[in-house]
C-alpha cells in the first residue's frame, strides 16, 4: 500500500489501539484484565504488521503471540494466586522513579530516532511473496533456523522439568 | 517526518510503556507480560525498517521471525520458573523474591 | 703509576687463572650435593682433588709471574652488572702481590684440607666440612684475584659466610652457633664501613675497577682520599679482627682447629691486610688515614699480647697472638713499610697455621682437652708435634734466623726510621710479651709432669701421619721463609718481587754495623729476655705466676677477662639495641603499624556498610538502575557523541 490519506488514518487507528491496550496492560488492577488487554494489544500489532506489508509476520504474530503465548500466560495466572491489595499500583516506591524516568526516556529516544541519519528509503515498498521469503529462510538462514529449533527443544524440556510436581517417592 | 519515523515513535512509546510495567508493577507475571510488550515494540520497529529502507532483502522480516520464536520459548521457561517458585513461596509478589538481599 | 700497562692475556693463561677459584667451587657443589650419599666416608676425595689442583695451578701462576714481573695480568670474564653509569665486570688481576697471596692461600689451604682428613675423621658432618672448606677456598681465591672492588666485596662477604658456617660447624653446641653469629655480626659492622667506602670510590671515580681507580688516584682531594681510606679500613678492622672489632676471633675458636688454622690464621683474616695493601695507591694520598691504620694496628698488637699472657685455653692464646700479629701488619702498612708488612703476612701465614695445626694435634692427643693447666710433659710422648710446634713458636717469637724475626724486625726498623718512636717502643714491648706468652704456652704444654687425669694420659698418642705430614711440611717455610725471601734485609728477594706494586720507602741502605745492626741487637735481646722470663716462671720456679697474680690482682683480672671488651659491648651496645627493639615493638609496631592496617580494614567495613542498602535483592530495583543508566548513556551520546 502506498502512502495516502487512508493509509495514515488506518495507521493512526492502529497506533491508538496498540497504545491504549498497552497502557491497559500496565495500568489495570486485575491481572486477568491485564492479560486480556495484552491479547488485544497483540492483535493490534498484527494489524500494524499488515500495514507494513508484512503479511506473513502478521499471521505468525497471531498464531504465536495470540494463540500460544497468551495461553501460556493465562495458564500461569490461573496456577498462581495474586495477593490482593497489598501495594499501590501507582505511587509505590519504584513507580515514583520509574514513571518520570520512562516518560523522559520516551522523549529522549524519540529525539534520537528523529535525528538519526537512516539510509535512504526507497520509493517503492518492497513486498516479497511468502514463497520468496521461505526460499531465503531455508537457504541463507537455515543455520539460525536450526539453532532456534534447538532452543525451542531446550525450552520445552526445561519448562516441563521445572513446572512439574516433585514426586516424593522418587 | 518520514513515514518510517511514525512507526518508530509508535515502537518507542510501546517500549516505554512496557518498561514502566517491568519496573513498577509488583506481580511477576505482569512483569513478564510487560516484557512481551517491549518485545513487540521492537518487532514493530524491525518490520518498519524492513519495509521502508531500500535494502536488498527484507532481513528485518527474518529478524522478527526469530524474535517471536525466541520470545515464545522465553515466556514458556520464565513462567515455568514462576510457577515452580510460587509452589515454594506461595507468592508472586516481587517484593518477596529478595533472597539475595544484603 | 707504579705498574706498567697491562698486556693482552693469552687464552691459556686466562683459563688457568679462572680455574683456580672455579675448581673448588665445583668441589663444593659436588661434595655438598652428593657427598653424603655417594661418597660416604670418603666425601673428602673431590675436595682434596680440587684444592690440590688449585694449588698446582697457583704455583704455575706464581712461576709465570716470577718470570714476568712488570706485566700484571688484568682481564675480564664477563660483565656482571650494568646499571646506569656503573658497569662492573667479573675479572681477575694477577700481579706480584696476588702471586704472594696465591702462594700463601693455596699452600696452606691444601695442607689444611689434608690435615682435616685425620682431624675430622668420624664426624657426622664430614662431607659438609669439606664442602664448606672448598667453598671457602673459592671465595678466598676470588677475593685475592678480583680486579675490582665489587667482586672483591662479594668474595669478602662470601668468606665471612664460610667463616660463619665453619665456626658454627658443630651447630648443636650452643656456644658454637653463638660464636658463629658473633663473627658474622661483628664483621657486618666493619662491612658497613667498607660499603660506604666503595660508594665513595664510585662517586669519586665513576668506576670500581682497580685499573681505573688506581690510575687516577692522584685526582682526589686529600679529604676525600682520607675518607675513602678510613672507610675501607673499617672493613679491614672487622675482617682482620683489630680493636675494637676483634671480639669475634677468640670466640671463633669454637670451630674445629683446621678451621682456625686456615681461616683465622692464614687466610681470611689476612683479607683485610691484603685489601689495604691492594689499595696502596689510594692510601699513599691519604697520610692521616695511614697514621690511623698504624695506631690502630699498634694498639691492637700490644692489647692482644697483654691478654694472651693470662689465657689458659691453648687455642685462645694462639688466637690472641693472631690478633696481635695482624696488628703488627697494619702497623707496618700504616708506617709506610708496605713490603715488610706483606713479608710478615707471608711468614705469619706459615707459622701461625703451623701453630694452630699443632695445637689441634695436641688437643687430638689429649682427647679434646684444651686447657693448658691440664697438660704438661708432652714433649716425650708427642715428638713430631713438639718439634714442629717449637719451630712455630720460635718463628712467632721472632728469634733469628727463623721467619718471624726478619719480617718483624724490618717492621720495627721501618717504624723507627720513619720517626715513629713510640710505635717502635710499642712494637718492642709487644715482641717481648709475645716471646713470654708463646714460650709460656710451650713450657706449660710440653714440659714438666703431666697434669692430666689418668684416663687422658693413657690415651695420649702421636697423631696419624696424615696430620703430622702437613705439620712437617709447614715447618719448613715457617722456619726458612724469612731467610729465603727477606735476606739480605731491605734488599731481599721479596723486596724485588713486590717492587712493581709498592714504591717502598727509600730508607737508608741497611748497614750491619750502623743503626740497622743496633736495632737488630735490641730486638733480639728483648726476645731472649722474654723467653728466659717464661722459662723462669713456668719451668724453674712454678710458683711465680701465682705470686705475681696476687701482687697485681687487678692487672691480672683485667688481662684474664680480655680487658672487659665483651662486657662493654653487652652494656653499651647490645642492651640498648634490644631495648630499642622492644620499645619499637610495643609502641610502634602494635599501635602504629597494626593500627594502620586494622584501621584500613575498619574503613572498608564502613564503606561496605554504607553501600549495603543498595543490595535489596529485588531484581526490579536493579532493573531500574539498568534502565536509568541506559537513559543517561543515550543522553550522553546524543549530546556529545557522534
Amino acid at each position: 500500500m502506498t502512502g495516502g490519506v487512508w493509509y495514515w488514518i488506518l495507521f493512526g487507528m492502529c497506533a491508538a489501539w496498540v497504545i491504549v491496550t498497552g497502557i491497559g496492560v500496565v495500568a489495570l488492577r486485575n491481572i486477568v484484565h491485564s492479560a486480556v488487554s495484552m491479547v488485544l494489544c497483540f492483535l493490534g500489532v498484527a494489524f500494524v504488521f499488515v500495514l507494513l506489508n508484512a503479511e506473513l509476520l502478521a499471521v505468525i504474530q497471531i498464531l504465536l503471540y495470540v494463540g500460544a503465548i497468551s495461553v501460556v500466560v493465562l495458564f500461569a495466572i490461573m496456577l498462581t494466586e495474586p495477593q490482593h491489595g497489598r501495594l499501590g499500583l501507582f505511587f509505590n516506591s519504584q513507580s515514583v522513579f520509574a514513571l518520570p524516568l520512562v516518560v523522559a526516556a520516551a522523549v529522549v529516544f524519540t529525539l534520537v530516532a528523529l535525528s538519526a541519519k537512516l539510509p535512504p528509503t526507497g520509493s517503492e515498498s518492497f513486498s516479497p511473496s511468502v514463497a520468496d521469503l521461505s526460499q531465503t529462510l531455508f537457504n541463507e538462514y537455515v543455520f539460525p533456523f536450526e539453532l532456534v529449533s534447538l532452543v525451542l527443544l531446550a525450552a520445552m524440556v526445561g519448562a516441563i522439568l521445572m513446572a512439574r510436581k516433585e514426586d516424593d517417592d522418587r | 517526518m518520514k513515514p518510517v519515523d511514525a512507526y518508530l515513535i509508535l515502537a518507542i512509546l510501546l517500549f516505554c510503556i512496557g518498561a514502566y510495567g517491568v519496573l513498577a508493577r509488583r506481580n511477576v507475571i505482569l512483569v513478564v507480560m510487560s516484557l512481551e510488550l517491549m518485545l513487540n515494540a521492537v518487532n514493530i520497529a524491525l518490520a518498519a525498517f524492513a519495509d521502508f529502507l531500500a535494502v536488498g532483502s527484507p532481513a528485518g522480516t527474518y529478524f522478527v521471525l526469530f524474535v517471536i520464536t525466541l520470545a515464545a520459548a522465553e515466556v514458556t521457561v520464565g513462567l515455568a520458573i514462576v510457577v515452580a517458585n510460587y509452589r515454594n513461596r506461595r507468592s508472586v509478589q516481587t517484593d518477596d523474591y529478595s533472597d539475595l538481599k544484603g | 703509576m707504579v705498574e706498567t700497562a697491562p698486556i693482552e692475556v693469552s687464552q691459556a693463561m686466562k683459563a688457568v687463572v679462572s680455574l683456580i677459584p672455579l675448581l673448588p667451587l665445583a668441589g663444593f657443589l659436588v661434595t655438598l650435593l652428593f657427598g653424603k650419599r655417594f661418597f660416604g666416608r670418603r666425601a673428602d676425595v673431590v675436595a682434596l682433588l680440587t684444592v690440590t689442583a688449585s694449588w698446582v695451578l697457583s704455583m704455575y701462576v706464581f712461576v709465570h709471574v716470577f718470570g714476568h714481573r712488570g706485566e700484571p695480568l688484568d682481564f675480564n670474564l664477563f660483565t656482571w652488572v650494568t646499571a646506569g653509569s656503573l658497569s662492573v665486570h667479573w675479572g681477575y688481576l694477577v700481579d706480584t702481590l696476588t702471586a704472594v697471596m696465591l702462594l700463601v692461600v693455596g699452600t696452606i689451604g691444601m695442607l689444611v684440607h689434608y690435615y682435616s682428613v685425620g682431624y675430622m675423621k668420624g664426624d657426622e658432618g664430614y662431607y659438609r666440612f669439606f664442602a664448606y672448606l672448598n667453598l671457602f677456598m673459592f671465595s678466598m681465591f676470588v677475593l685475592i684475584l678480583a680486579n675490582n672492588y665489587l667482586v672483591m666485596f662479594l668474595a669478602w662477604e662470601a668468606v665471612g659466610l664460610c667463616s660463619y658456617l665453619l665456626i658454627a660447624f658443630w651447630f648443636r653446641k650452643k656456644s658454637a652457633s653463638q660464636a658463629g653469629k658473633k663473627a658474622f655480626l661483628v664483621n657486618r659492622v666493619g662491612d658497613f664501613g667498607f660499603t660506604l667506602g666503595i660508594f665513595l670510590i664510585f662517586t669519586a671515580f665513576g668506576s670500581l675497577q682497580f685499573a681505573d681507580v688506581f690510575a687516577r688516584a692522584g685526582e682526589l682531594t686529600t679529604a676525600t682520599a682520607v675518607w675513602i681510606c678510613l672507610l675501607l679500613f673499617m672493613g679491614a678492622v672487622g675482617k682482620s679482627a683489630q680493636f675494637p672489632l676483634h671480639v669475634w676471633l677468640p670466640d671463633a675458636m669454637e670451630g674445629p682447629t683446621p678451621v682456625s688454622a686456615l681461616i683465622h690464621a692464614a687466610t681470611m683474616v689476612n683479607a683485610g691486610v691484603y685489601m689495604v695493601a691492594r689499595s696502596y695507591p689510594l692510601f699513599v694520598h691519604a697520610e692521616p688515614a695511614m697514621i690511623v691504620v698504624m695506631c690502630v694496628g699498634a694498639f691492637t698488637a700490644i692489647y692482644a699480647a697483654v691478654i694472651a699472657l693470662t689465657q689458659n685455653d691453648i687455642k685462645r692464646v694462639i688466637a690472641y697472638s693472631t690478633i696481635s700479629s695482624l696488628g703488627f701488619m697494619f702497623m707496618a702498612l700504616g708506617a709506610g713499610v708496605w713490603v715488610a708488612g706483606i713479608f710478615y703476612l707471608l711468614a705469619h701465614g706459615f707459622f701461625k697455621g703451623l701453630l694452630f695445626l699443632d695445637s689441634g694435634s695436641v688437643i687430638h692427643a689429649m682427647s679434646g682437652e684444651q686447657d693448658m693447666r691440664h697438660m704438661g710433659g708432652l714433649r716425650r710422648r708427642l715428638p713430631v708435634t713438639f718439634w714442629t710446634m717449637l719451630i712455630g713458636a720460635v718463628a712467632m717469637a721472632g728469634i733469628p734466623p727463623l721467619a718471624g724475626f726478619w719480617a718483624k724486625d724490618e717492621i720495627l726498623a721501618g717504624a723507627f726510621h720513619e720517626g715513629y718512636w713510640w710505635v717502635w717502643i710499642v712494637g718492642l714491648v709487644t715482641a717481648f710479651l709475645t716471646a713470654v706468652y708463646m714460650f709460656r704456652l710451650i713450657f706449660m704444654t710440653f714440659w714438666g709432669e703431666s697434669r692430666a687425669s689418668q684416663e687422658v694420659q693413657a690415651h695420649i698418642h702421636e697423631s696419624p701421619w696424615i696430620m703430622t705430614v702437613p705439620l712437617i711440611i709447614l715447618s719448613v717455610p715457617a722456619a726458612l721463609s724469612g731467610l729465603l725471601a727477606g735476606w739480605p734485609p731491605d734488599a731481599g728477594w721479596i723486596h724485588r718481587f713486590l717492587e712493581p706494586v709498592f714504591f717502598d720507602i727509600e730508607g737508608e741502605p741497611f748497614e750491619w754495623f750502623g743503626i740497622g745492626g743496633l736495632l737488630i741487637l735490641v730486638s733480639v735481646a728483648v726476645v731472649v729476655v722474654g723467653v728466659y722470663a717464661a722459662y723462669l716462671m713456668y719451668v724453674k720456679r712454678r710458683e711465680l705466676p701465682a705470686r705475681l697474680a696476687e701482687r697485681f690482682p687487678r692487672a691480672y683480672r683485667a688481662s684474664f677477662n680480655k680487658l672487659y671488651m665483651d662486657e662493654f659491648y653487652e652494656v653499651g651496645v647490645i642492651r640498648p639495641v634490644i631495648g630499642l627493639a622492644g620499645w619499637l615493638w610495643t609502641f610502634f609496631d602494635t599501635k602504629v603499624v597494626d593500627g594502620a592496617v586494622n584501621g584500613l580494614a575498619w574503613l572498608w567495613g564502613v564503606f561496605g556498610s554504607a553501600l549495603r542498602p543498595l543490595q535489596t535483592g529485588r531484581a526490579q530495583n536493579y532493573a531500574l538502575g539498568v534502565f536509568a543508566g541506559l537513559f543517561v548513556f543515550v543522553i550522553v551520546v546524543l549530546v556529545w557523541g557522534g
